[in-house]
């Protein structure tokens, strides 16, 4: 086991941990936007370091094939580095347009259904 | 009338469902696709049309005919779309609402008022408008450049990797309605007008059904790519290659185009006013 490897399954396991908080969080913030904060930031995040440690993986064998793949899992991740927090802010703004009032200490009684 | 009806459907569903039993189990190797067909298709693809897809080969080459009625389904889908939806009639509003361009003032006219329409300073725009965000605007002005990109490189890269025309046009397509769902209808329309899709998804059918004729007429079956082989300069395998890429470019066209179209018509309910 090379130390690519090693760094590699480290990456991969930390993304791996980003998502299951990510998936706590959309299942236990009490509203709307606060459960929009992990699916916003650590699926990014868990994607980030996921992906990013499958590409260092490929590099175990250094053709051009692999580099190439290697280079193309990093683009995924540029372009969901850039829509995926563009596309929290886009549903946190249609939340505010339609009049959804975020949760507080004060509303925390009603809004438990 | 409605009982006749019952008992025909009923009669006919129960005479599909008699004539299931006779049908090939699911994945049975011993049926007669399985062991004439598909056997041909794996061993000769590569050598007859030079792409490493078979699936590419089948759809586009051996079983091109099936492909080319696809894609005016698809066609016929978007001109039903058109015909259902679109409305010409404009209904005239109470009032109206128009920005002056420089500024950002909006204006609103009562009705009978004067309206600076014809004017370049001035754009007309919808009670239900919605104000740009400027963070969505540009992280989408930023993307739609690279998906047209993947569009392409999907439909070109068929005969190597999954995709073609169908994939790429979709593609192509999403990339034009995320500009316009980022922008409004106005702004796409003066990129890529109504009356130019349609003429695109017409040219798309064209382009395919043209390439058979084109064969047709240079002495071959209808589709029969390797007779191209004199006008494109290469030999036979290869024409059926170059063939199938250019009944891929027909198919993306047409998908592309009737995915604006849809989007144009169903967005805004066939009135082409700015929508979402």
């Amino acid at each position: 086991m090379s130390l690519l490897d090693i760094i590699a399954t480290a990456m991969i396991a930390l993304g791996l941990f980003f998502f299951l908080g990510g998936a706590i969080g959309i299942l236990r913030f009490p509203d709307f936007y606060s459960r929009l904060h992990p699916a916003g930031k650590l699926d990014t995040m868990g994607q980030f370091t996921a992906l990013s440690g499958i590409a260092l993986y490929l590099l175990n064998d250094l053709s051009l094939g692999s580099v190439l793949t290697a280079l193309k899992i990093l683009l995924i991740v540029v372009f969901v580095f850039i829509t995926s927090p563009t596309a929290t802010h886009a549903i946190v703004d249609a939340g505010v347009r339609a009049g959804m009032t975020p949760w507080t200490k004060e509303t925390r009684e009603e809004g438990r259904r | 009338m409605r009982f006749i009806a019952l008992i025909t459907i009923l009669l006919m569903g129960g005479l599909l469902f008699y004539g299931l039993p006779d049908f090939p189990d699911w994945g049975d190797p011993a049926s007669p696709a399985s062991t004439h067909v598909s056997p041909y298709y794996i061993e000769h693809g590569a050598a007859d049309t030079h792409a490493p897809n078979i699936v590419t080969a089948v759809l586009a080459d051996y079983r091109g005919y099936d492909t080319m009625f696809e894609t005016a389904v698809i066609f016929s889908a978007g001109l039903a779309c058109f015909f259902l939806l679109r409305t010409f009639r404009q209904k005239s509003a109470e009032t109206k609402l128009y920005r002056h361009i420089p500024t950002g003032v909006t204006l609103r006219i009562e009705k009978g008022g004067k309206t600076p329409a014809g004017s370049e300073e001035f754009e007309p725009i919808d009670s239900h408008w919605v104000p740009y965000d400027m963070i969505i605007n540009m992280t989408c002005r930023l993307i739609v450049p690279f998906v047209q990109l993947f569009a392409l490189y999907v439909i070109a890269h068929g005969h190597y990797s999954p995709g073609g025309g169908f994939q790429g046009g979709v593609i192509f397509g999403a990339a034009i309605i995320l500009f316009a769902i980022s922008h409004d209808l106005r702004s796409v329309f003066r990129r890529l007008q109504e009356k130019t899709a349609i003429l695109l998804s017409a040219a798309g059918v064209l382009i395919y059904a043209g390439t058979g004729v084109l064969c047709l007429i240079l002495g071959g079956n209808f589709l029969d790519y390797s007779r191209l082989a004199g006008l494109l300069g290469v030999d036979a395998v290869m024409a059926r290659s170059h063939g199938i890429l250019i009944v891929e470019i027909g198919v993306g066209l047409a998908v592309m185009a009737v995915m604006v179209m849809l989007y144009y018509n169903l967005s805004s309910a066939g009135r082409h006013d700015e929508g979402l």
